[in-house]
């Protein structure tokens, strides 16, 4: 790899349709497609389709140039040189050109305008690269002809390294990398990125992610995109994805489906999530009792500091915040509450009863969003305890649920007018 | 949990009435329709209400497609013409849409136009007031809610139903007419009935239908309903367009009036609401252009941005989405500038829109078409050969009534030898 080096480098665009001549002068055909290889570490342009409704392709191999006036072969051409498309090569016009891809260092959706091809000299092999795709619109105006008039534009390349197609073509080893570096990528921009696909390419995407970051990222997706995702997901997958989200969102998210959807959903959930998401579904929408959610973190007064931390280190990584603990008795009575500051800088021996303050600020189950808001407001809270006639703690409502809101995203109502209409928008949100 | 279930039956009743289908119906009558039926009406009383029937039936045969297409790919028409056909074919569709929807937004600002004009309000004051109130609106507030009033502001043409009822034309009449071939070869007939084709099935309509799919996670699986849905917004946009012209065949054709402005159809609201028939018409055609205007700069600058990649959507900010909100913002400066030009009058911009329209709309069929019967795109989906030899058939129709009228007006002289040598 270290021995590659670039020789000549040009746009897909300028050679397609162009003349193939061999060492007769023989006019074969004209470029009509390459077909790509990706194994290696760059994808390697193998075959030129040189006909239509031809598909054995002319091997690279044969090819001595390649200018703007044509593509020069080295030998004298007879059909029984082709080769046959691999199945994990690709068409580079058929399959690449003009469609959306995933730019992940903007992690945004684009479109490939032109592709850059470089002659390369590698280990004494000349190799045809794929390089980079244009998205810019020099090469759009390329395209059409017209790129005389953007000349002093600057090219918009987007390097390889950085593309993701919305269908997997490429080889397994490339795949690894591709989830590498998906891996990079904010649940949030993942969350843009789904709510952009069409439903095909959704599907195919969420294979691609690990769990965990299919989990928050569906968490950060508007509900309508939510529900659809879910609709359409196969019913074992979706199940075990519900099973891991917060409880609140699971909720939300079965609300909205058909009855008998989310009743097989919740049956091939495990019983004690089913349980917990059912006890959700129940609170009228917009209330606290439907925005909380049961994952917090609460602890009994006789706890030292100390085996709380620990305690903590085992839950922290399911719960949806840590930086309250709730200490109750023994029958889930609330009894007081310290942040997780207070908690660390405690001497460790110091029992959570000595610590904690009394007087919690809560709301009731039915209470309505805002009072919920008004509360974290006016005591400056990250959550909420929300508590029942008894004072038993039921869950939280953290100050991110409540944004969601008050401030819903612009991009939640991105879609034309007439379409939002007939979306019900569920829950009261 | 009744609150849910509630919720779900609601949800499903406001599916029902209210799928894609449905609501491009509604907008297919907007100002353009209303102006171009109204002087079908006046000017050949029933004649065209055969022209009407067929291009209905065109209407359901074209959603439908875009439609099927919508739910079995996922994806936009202009996003398919991008992938199938390349960038040369995709600059050609978008000029050809740009076009056509120039034209009819400038329809749209008449039709706001009129309305004030009933009520004596300058044009010079309601069209920029309306551009700038429609741009904020869109960009800035919560438009779901303010949409539902236009709707609702709609629905007062179907008090063209009833005043047909009223009127009670000689209904063996009326409905021989609409099955029976009637055609004439002069150019304003032919203007007129490329006008009601273009009219009824506009090229943004089919654009628009497929993305509303798609974007509503209409899968294969769910298509059947939304055929359904297709076909009875099909229906409705011919209903009221049928009494549109029934109505004011029976009352100004009948009678010898000429329609001079849209303001004049609300005549054939009379025999329902006296003398608030004008008030009626207005609130009406208001309802309809506003709506109309809404959605057609948005759902433009969206399907050219996603042909040509550039970034787009309301939730984007001037910077990241130059190209979106100037293609947005030209269409409606454009759209409203052109009905301000002092010598043109609203009703010929109306008229006008509609025949442009019609003109552009083949070229979108033809790819609709294409992609439609593309098994690599479409698999279990495409076309049947027999659904396509109808399309084909339609389409061939539609480029054949353009150039007649291409020839007609420019060469009215050649025509009329042509036709008499062909007996015609």
């Amino acid at each position: 790899m270290n021995e590659a080096k670039a020789l000549k480098t040009f746009y897909f665009s300028q050679m397609l349709g162009k003349p193939i001549y061999d060492s007769e002068r023989r006019q074969i055909g004209r470029i009509k497609d390459m077909a790509v290889r990706w194994d290696g570490l760059y994808p390697q342009v193998v075959g030129i389709k040189y006909a239509r409704k031809v598909h054995m392709l002319i091997p690279i191999e044969q090819v001595q140039e390649c200018n703007e006036q044509g593509m020069q072969l080295a030998g004298t051409f007879t059909p029984e040189q082709c080769i046959q498309l691999h199945d994990s090569d690709i068409y580079i016009s058929k399959w690449l050109l003009d469609k959306q891809i995933i730019d992940l260092r903007g992690s945004r959706m684009v479109r490939a305008n032109d592709i850059t091809l470089s002659w390369m000299m590698q280990d004494g092999h000349m190799r045809m690269i794929l390089v980079a795709v244009d998205i810019g619109l020099r090469g759009l105006f390329r395209r059409l002809g017209l790129e005389f008039l953007l000349k002093n534009r600057a090219h918009n390349l987007l390097g390889l390294q950085y593309i993701k197609p919305l269908e997997s073509w490429t080889s397994s080893l490339q795949l690894t990398r591709e989830k590498k570096q998906l891996r990079e990528l904010h649940p949030a921009d993942i969350a843009d990125l789904l709510e952009e696909m069409d439903y095909k390419s959704r599907a195919s995407f969420i294979e691609n992610l690990d769990a965990q970051q299919a989990i928050e990222a569906l968490t950060e997706v508007d509900l309508e995109t939510q529900v659809e995702i879910f609709e359409q997901m196969d019913r074992q997958k979706a199940s075990d994805l519900l099973e891991e989200m917060p409880p609140d969102e699971a909720a939300d998210i079965l609300g909205e489906l058909s009855v008998e959807k989310s009743e097989d959903l919740l049956q091939l959930m495990e019983a004690e999530d089913a349980a917990e998401v059912r006890e959700l579904m129940q609170y009228e929408e917009g209330t606290a009792g439907a925005l909380m959610t049961t994952e917090f973190i609460a602890f009994p007064a006789a706890l030292t500091a100390q085996e709380a931390i620990n305690r903590l280190r085992e839950l922290a990584p399911t719960a949806e915040m840590i930086y309250y603990v709730f200490v109750v008795d023994e029958t889930e009575h609330l009894q007081g509450v310290l942040s997780l500051r207070e908690l660390i800088i405690a001497y460790p021996q110091t029992v959570l009863q000595d610590i904690m303050h009394t007087k919690v600020e809560s709301v009731r189950e039915d209470d309505n969003h805002r009072r919920v808001a008004e509360v974290i407001n006016k005591y400056s809270l990250i959550a909420v305890p929300v508590v029942d006639e008894e004072n038993v703690i039921l869950g939280i409502v953290t100050v991110d649920d409540i944004l969601d809101i008050l401030i819903p995203e612009r991009g939640d109502r991105e879609t034309y007018p007439w379409f939002a209409m007939s979306k019900m928008v569920g829950r009261g949100r | 949990m009744t609150w849910l279930k509630n919720t779900r039956n609601r949800t499903k009743l406001f599916f029902a009435i209210m799928g894609p289908g449905v609501i491009t119906a509604f907008a297919d009558n907007d100002a353009g329709g209303i102006a171009t039926y109204a002087s079908a009406g006046a000017n050949y009383g029933y004649a065209m209400l055969f022209t009407l029937f067929i291009s209905s039936i065109c209407l359901a045969i074209a959603q439908e497609i875009s439609a099927r297409t919508g739910a079995v790919t996922g994806r936009g028409l202009s996003d398919l013409i991008r992938e199938l056909f390349g960038v040369k074919w995709t600059l050609f569709a978008m000029t050809v849409l740009l076009v056509a929807n120039i034209g009819t937004t400038a329809s749209e600002f008449s039709g706001i136009a009129t309305s004030f004009e009933i009520f004596g309000v300058s044009k010079y004051i309601s069209v920029p007031l309306a551009a700038v109130l429609i741009w904020w609106l869109v960009l800035k507030a919560n438009y779901e809610r303010i949409e539902k009033i236009f709707l609702v502001l709609c629905v007062t043409f179907l008090s063209y139903i009833i005043s047909g009822v009223i009127i009670d034309p000689p209904w063996t009449e009326v409905l021989k007419a609409s099955v029976t071939p009637t055609f004439a070869s002069n150019a304003s007939f032919l203007m007129l009935a490329i006008g009601v084709i273009g009219t009824t099935i506009t090229p943004w309509g089919q654009f628009y239908i497929q993305s509303a799919v798609s974007d509503k996670g209409i899968t294969a699986k769910d298509y059947k309903y939304t055929f359904w849905d297709v076909m009875v917004g099909a229906f409705f946009t011919w209903l009221i367009a049928f009494f549109i012209i029934v109505a004011t065949a029976a009352t100004l054709h009948v009678n010898g009036i000429s329609i001079e402005t849209v303001g004049d159809a609300a005549i054939a609201l009379q025999p329902l609401a006296g003398k608030y028939a004008s008030m009626l018409f207005s609130f009406g055609l208001l309802g309809a252009s506003m709506l109309a205007a809404f959605i057609l700069p948005l759902s433009t600058a969206y399907a050219v941005c996603e042909a040509f990649g550039f970034e787009h959507g309301i939730s984007k900010s001037y910077e990241e989405a130059p190209v979106f909100f100037g293609l947005y913002t030209a269409l409606i400066a454009i759209g409203a500038g052109l009905v301000l030009w002092p010598d043109l009058s609203l009703y010929s911009i109306m008229l006008a829109s509609q025949v442009v329209n019609g003109v552009l709309l083949p070229p979108i069929l033809i790819f609709m078409v294409l992609i439609a019967s593309d098994k690599n795109v479409m698999g279990s989906y495409a076309n049947s050969p027999w659904f396509n030899v109808i399309a084909w058939v339609f389409t061939a129709v539609l480029i054949v009534l353009t150039l007649m009228l291409l020839v007609s007006t420019i060469a009215p002289g050649w025509w009329n030898s042509a036709m008499t040598f062909l007996g015609l």
